[in-house]
């Protein structure tokens, strides 16, 4: 019945797209009423998506779907995630994201009525095309036909509450780059004032925002989920999600510097059709099953054509309307050797040789195996060599770019920066000469630590300290930059400051860490609703003769015969000690410690990150 | 000049998309390498049948005859599909082993599967924990492997065979 009602309502949501579409050419329309259509077709949308999170929710297993990803044991916020934890239901997730975005545009208001109507024609396009999508080559509303009292479950990789809200919020980070991408060819179309500009800042730092998180939560998973130690793998989809987030960076820093510049404008719309390009592609990677990586889902050819149909169909319209309708160039950039524009101009140039480095490395395998019929893979080495060195003269830049003046080379107060840099310099020198050296540990640190004291300085050098929203408006830049920098420490710290210690331990024997004694307690192995676990209990005694106790082991879930490892994590401020319990061996269990300096900046630094997007948005 | 820059996304998009077409159309799927399997010895396994769990199957079992084996379950509809095959099969080759292994299925379901749709397999092994399938290299259901007299698997084929299947793929090598 809910599969009835899911199926129903979509087809006729896409319908309607279809009509609004249609009704730029034929009927035409008011404004309140088209807006009223966008509105009601984004709700049937969403009908259709609830059905389907119904049919998960109450274990209907006459739905297909259901039947293959679900299971009546499951807890019901897994039931509820199960929705999105599959590759029909995480598509129709995808359509309804781009709905809910058409439906708050479509009440966005001091802009022109023409400009917000072709607007939403372009998302009633891709709301179409998407749709088909998922009729025709991934309905999740298809009927089981043999009579089943249960299902095949949930794998159980995914049984975890931070992935159950990753998709949701990356997709909304993805997703949203589809209104921008809308405003901008709309914009190509009318070529109207530049009042669309301030419209698509808002809705970019929205995508922005949430595809931080997303990635985010995604990092923060694999952290603590995939039992590695690392949270940052450069697997194939991890660097489809990091392609639009770079390039989301450079799309904002534009809109937020352009003041008219015509070279500027065009740029913003180059990136802005970029980043949703850079989305769907990104869909069509992990959707075809094309690469491979945590995320491989049920691959199938004949989606991976229909959708990478739709990644040449919207990119091309995209890129098709930029070159026939490119704005009029009339003014020209005012590029001095340093001051604000020329500081953009080198940070988007870098930001985006990073990202076509790593769309090199990510296809790279795909036209090889094309060409030779080899296969090869295209890991952690070449990106680290890579990117990382490309990013670093745009963070050097980064920690001083807010403070540049728009039309001259001078930089105000630029003595203290220079005493800072030599203080900090010398600092970080010493630091790293009386412990262990390492070059990329001595980069990342002083470019983290400079980029904090450059943004602390110009706060309070440049204006009045006062406690207000306003004030907080005014030096949210350098707030954003502060959250850089500290990830960039964290990241620093984590990955080349990493130690890792090797057991083999009798329950009950003592082990040190750190120059801290630790108990391996005892082994548990108890029976959950959905799987057996089994523990490693390990007693640590912190400072002030406190004992923690830290649960490290694997999951068992019988439904589906997988194991999954689960880290214990013991969280410091300043460190993360990071165990893993192994196999069993002639009666003595195998056991991994990893210390891992400052993971905790990476997260905190996010956070400011996002914290600012937050705020920017609010910002005019 | 100018006009250089702004055509360059749309040809990286062409470059990427033929490639990616290509890529697609040869069949090629990084998740299913072609069959290790094939020309190889059958997996070492041992399974108890579905109806008398002291009755066990072993690979050794099988070697001096060609076996079919051919991997299902009660929930899956394309074994539901193809079962009349394997009748046909039996009528036509009646020399021919027929090895069944029940896939992750209660055996209460699969007995009264093959009781309504009848059995046509020499053995029935249990395979509830997946762990032969495993070792098979078994994708997804349903699955059909022919091992010659020397134990060599010869031929694989993935989903549920058909009549053109039998006759232009199975046939000849019988």
């Amino acid at each position: 019945m809910s599969s009835s009602v899911g199926f129903l309502s979509l087809v006729f949501a896409i319908g309607i797209n279809f009509y609004l579409f249609l009704s730029r050419y034929i009927f035409k329309f008011q404004k309140q009423k088209f807006n009223l259509f966008i509105r009601f077709s984004s709700i049937l949308t969403l009908l259709s998506f609830f059905s389907l999170m119904y049919a998960y929710v109450v274990s209907d297993f006459s739905n297909y779907n259901v039947f293959q990803n679900s299971h009546s044991n499951k807890p019901l916020i897994y039931k509820i995630s199960g929705t999105w934890g599959n590759h029909e239901g995480s598509m129709l997730l995808w359509l309804s994201i781009l709905s809910i975005f058409s439906f708050f545009f479509s009440f966005t208001k001091n802009i022109e009525d023409n400009f917000q109507k072709l607007t939403l024609i372009i998302q009633a396009f891709l709301h179409i095309l998407f749709g088909l999508f998922i009729v025709f080559t991934s309905n999740p509303f298809l009927v089981n036909s043999i009579l089943v009292n249960e299902g095949l479950g949930l794998n159980p990789i995914l049984q975890d509450p931070g992935l159950a809200v990753h998709p949701p919020i990356l997709y909304a980070g993805y997703v949203g780059y589809s209104i921008v991408f809308s405003i901008a060819i709309a914009g190509l179309f009318q070529n109207t004032d530049d009042e669309w500009l301030y419209v698509a800042k808002k809705w970019s730092l929205i995508s922005w925002t949430f595809l931080t998180g997303g990635i985010a939560l995604g990092s923060y998973w694999a952290y603590y989920e995939l039992g590695w130690g690392g949270w940052w793998f450069w697997d194939p989809v991890e660097n489809i999600s990091l392609m639009p987030w770079i390039s989301g960076l450079a799309l904002v820093h534009s809109l937020m510097m352009v003041r008219g510049e015509q070279a500027i404008k065009k740029w913003i719309v180059f990136l802005s059709i970029l980043c949703f390009s850079l989305s769907v592609f990104g869909t069509f990677l992990v959707r075809s099953g094309i690469l491979t990586s945590v995320h491989s889902f049920a691959a199938d050819a004949s989606r991976g054509i229909f959708i990478l149909l739709i990644f040449f169909i919207v990119t091309g319209f995209g890129f098709l309307v930029f070159l026939l309708k490119e704005p009029k160039k009339s003014n020209t950039l005012n590029l001095l050797f340093i001051n604000k524009v020329s500081a953009l101009v080198i940070n988007n140039i870098l930001m985006i040789i990073a990202t076509l480095t790593i769309l090199l490395g990510t296809i790279y395998p795909i036209i090889i195996e094309v060409l030779y019929n080899k296969r090869i893979s295209v890991g952690g080495p070449y990106f680290n060599a890579t990117v990382i060195p490309i990013m670093i003269p745009g963070f050097l830049l980064m920690s001083i770019a807010p403070i540049l003046s728009w039309q001259t080379n001078k930089i105000n107060n630029s003595k203290k920066y220079v005493v800072a840099f030599i203080i900090l310099s010398v600092l970080v020198i010493l630091q790293s000469y009386f412990l262990d050296f390492n070059t990329w540990g001595f980069v990342g640190l002083l470019l983290g630590f400079w980029i904090i004291l450059a943004s602390i300085i110009a706060i309070f050098s440049s204006y009045k300290f006062k406690i207000n929203i306003n004030f907080f408006k005014i030096i949210n830049p350098h707030i954003a930059h502060i959250g850089v920098g500290i990830a960039i420490i964290g990241i620093t710290c984590s990955s080349v400051f990493q130690n890792e210690l090797d057991f083999n331990l009798n329950e009950g024997d003592k082990f040190n860490v750190n120059g801290k004694t630790v108990l391996f307690e005892k082994i548990e192995t108890t029976n959950e609703i959905n799987f057996q676990s089994l523990r490693g209990k390990f007693l640590f005694d912190t400072e002030k003769n406190q004992s923690k106790e830290i649960e490290a082991g694997k999951n068992y879930y019988p439904v589906s015969k997988m194991i999954t490892s689960e880290a214990g994590i013991l969280h410091q401020w300043n460190k993360d000690i990071y165990f893993i319990l192994g196999e069993q061996k002639n009666n003595e269990w195998f056991v991994k410690v990893l210390i891992n300096p400052f993971v905790s900046f990476i997260w905190l630094g996010v956070i400011i990150m996002m914290y600012s997007g937050l705020i920017a948005i609010s910002r005019r | 000049m100018n006009r250089i820059f702004i055509l360059t996304p749309l040809i990286v998009l062409l470059i990427i998309c033929i490639f990616s077409l290509v890529y697609l159309l040869s069949g090629k799927d990084p998740n299913k390498p072609p069959s290790a399997l094939l020309n190889k010895d059958v997996p070492i396994f041992e399974s108890s049948s579905l109806y008398n769990a002291k009755d066990i199957i072993k690979t050794k079992d099988i070697k001096n005859k060609k076996t079919l084996i051919n991997f299902f379950a009660s929930w899956c509809s394309p074994c539901k599909i193809e079962h009349p095959l394997f009748f046909e099969i039996r009528k036509k080759y009646p020399e021919l082993y027929l090895l069944g292994f029940n896939h992750k299925d209660p055996i209460s379901d699969a007995k009264k599967y093959l009781k309504d749709d009848g059995n046509p397999y020499d053995f029935v092994g249990v395979d509830s924990d997946g762990l032969i399938a495993l070792e098979f290299g078994v994708f997804g259901l349903p699955e059909t492997y022919l091992v010659n007299e020397d134990g060599k698997i010869i031929y694989k084929f993935m989903g549920p065979i058909t009549m053109d299947v039998l006759k232009n793929e199975i046939e000849p090598l019988l």
